[in-house]
């Protein structure tokens, strides 16, 4: 066994690769809500980027290693606490057999991935480890992590060479986002106005999406349209007067207002948006975008290979 | 054919509208099959398709789709096959049936028994796991999604609007009106098969009250 949650916070799940291929059966990606920050901890144990991690979120968590491992950490978290020293994120990590390491609430983001060479032991369903909490399948018993869970590591406990994340690859966490988007199919029960506001979180968010507020339009004609497909970083406008923006859990189908996408390259951003943090949108068109993508993909591959976003 | 309608659904997905359900699902059997998606979500008047531009440049993508589309395959009538499900309809399992039945003019025996009595078939899955938008309903029965969704309803929950059922397989949330809980599992991860239901498949309802 390599370790025992002592406390999971408000919620820690396994996560791993995103489910592709089944959103027509109501199945959604699920997997990591950042994967680039999940990906950059996996790197320092010498893991495949999506190798099984746990997902912390907003902290207050605690674990106990029963074994001397490496590990590491990335995300939310600038740094942790092992048995009361001060170690930091991004770096590769060695814990003692009965070493504690807890995580306190972060400044700013929400999740923080913790990894160990060889990964953490889940169960596979449809494809991948994650933990889709909706259908309660996937990583620990398909369920949140809970207080004496004792999680085994799945693979080999190689020792990686102490490397740590180059400076300009660590995510900055940060309590006011601009996310790069292009107009969604119902663009038009919007006005340009849209890319100069500034919306603000609320507390409803979960691994379904954020509820974004501010100076939305009031959709006309109930702002309903037949269903249609819909994927992570989907902006929806709803008759309360308010959009959700959806992670990787969340439907994948829906008839509410379907008015921006936040472009595939900034996806990995919605996973450390916290209530009550700025949000606003930059303008961009479908090859923009494609441009971008390339841009952010080159520049993280040298530093990891196998992501993908 | 007339050259298909298709737009982009966000830098990473484009979709082709298909109006004849048996023809949508055709395509997006088809679409699957070829292996060059990641994904192939039929919605309710459009397939719509999800690439990875970094493998598909997104004007090459089009330009697949359009090609893919052109080819609809010929529909076949498959005889569909219909599954008996049970429903519970009392107060508990239909806390929004005595309102909708009276806002149709009706006592809600009469509203259910027009329920029972439509064609109900599955237009598509989608939503949540095993969630079915079940269309064919009595089109004389009017029902407008919630103003605010409920927080969570239970597993099985039959939610309607206008002209449709949702069969919610799981707890969650919901924004239709609830009239009913349906009693089999419509979701089981650890069955073999995990889905109870699949489009094109008919309904048969047997209401309980």
């Amino acid at each position: 066994m390599a370790l025992t949650v002592l406390k999971p916070g408000p919620l820690a799940t396994l996560q791993g690769s995103a489910r592709q291929g089944l959103r027509y059966q109501g199945i959604p990606a699920s997997g990591p809500a950042d994967p680039l920050s999940m990906a950059l901890a996996n790197r320092l144990c010498g893991n495949a980027s999506e190798a099984t991690a746990i997902e912390i979120t907003f902290g207050g968590a605690a674990f106990e290693f029963h074994q001397d491992t490496a590990f590491s950490f990335a995300g939310a978290a600038l740094s942790a606490a092992l048995s009361g020293m001060s170690v930091p994120a991004h770096e590769a990590l060695e814990a003692r057999r009965g070493d504690v390491l807890t995580f306190d609430h972060p400044p700013s983001g929400v999740r923080t991935y913790l990894a160990i060479p060889g990964g953490f032991r889940a169960e596979t369903m449809f494809g991948s480890a994650s933990t889709f909490l909706p259908a309660g399948f996937g990583g620990f018993s398909g369920r949140a992590l809970r207080a004496g869970d004792q999680i085994e590591r799945a693979g080999a406990a190689n020792k990686p060479p102490p490397l740590a994340t180059p400076a300009p690859l660590r995510p900055h966490m940060a309590r006011a986002h601009s996310l790069r988007a292009v107009p969604g199919p119902d663009f038009a029960a919007l006005t340009p106005a849209v890319w100069r506001e500034t919306f603000q979180t609320t507390h409803r968010m979960d691994r379904t999406g954020l509820e974004l507020a501010g100076n939305w339009p009031r959709p006309e004609g109930g702002g309903h349209r037949p269903s249609a497909a819909l994927f992570t970083g989907a902006v929806q406008l709803t008759p309360s007067g308010n959009a959700f923006v959806l992670l990787p859990d969340a439907q994948t189908t829906g008839g509410y207002l379907h008015v921006l996408q936040v472009i595939r390259a900034d996806r990995h951003l919605l996973g450390q948006i916290a209530p009550g943090d700025r949000i606003s949108f930059l303008s961009r068109s479908t090859e923009d975008a494609y441009q971008d993508l390339r841009a952010k993909a080159g520049y993280i591959a040298e530093w990891l290979p196998d992501f993908r976003f | 054919m007339n050259a298909p309608e298709i737009f982009f659904v966000g830098d990473d997905a484009l979709a082709v509208k298909v109006a004849a359900r048996a023809a949508r699902h055709a395509l997006a059997a088809a679409l699957r099959a070829s292996g060059q998606w990641v994904d192939v979500v039929p919605g309710k008047g459009e397939v719509t398709v999800q690439f990875d531009p970094l493998a598909i440049p997104p004007s090459q993508a089009e330009a697949l789709l359009r090609q893919q589309a052109e080819d609809i395959p010929e529909t076949e009538d498959i005889p569909a096959q219909t599954i008996t499900l049970h429903m519970q309809a009392d107060d508990a399992a239909a806390p929004d049936l005595a309102r909708i039945a009276a806002e149709n003019g009706l006592t809600p025996e009469a509203f259910l028994a027009r329920i029972a009595a439509s064609p109900l078939i599955v237009d598509m899955m989608g939503f949540t796991a095993g969630f079915a938008y079940v269309a064919g309903v009595d089109p004389a029965l009017v029902a407008p999604r919630l103003d605010t969704p409920r927080q969570r309803v239970p597993a099985g929950s039959v939610g309607m609007i206008s002209g449709q059922l949702g069969l919610y397989a799981l707890a969650g949330p919901a924004g239709w009106p609830v009239i009913g809980r349906i009693a089999e599992p419509l979701f089981d991860a650890r069955r073999e098969t995990p889905f109870t239901l699949d489009a094109g498949v008919r309904i048969r309802l047997l209401i309980e009250r």
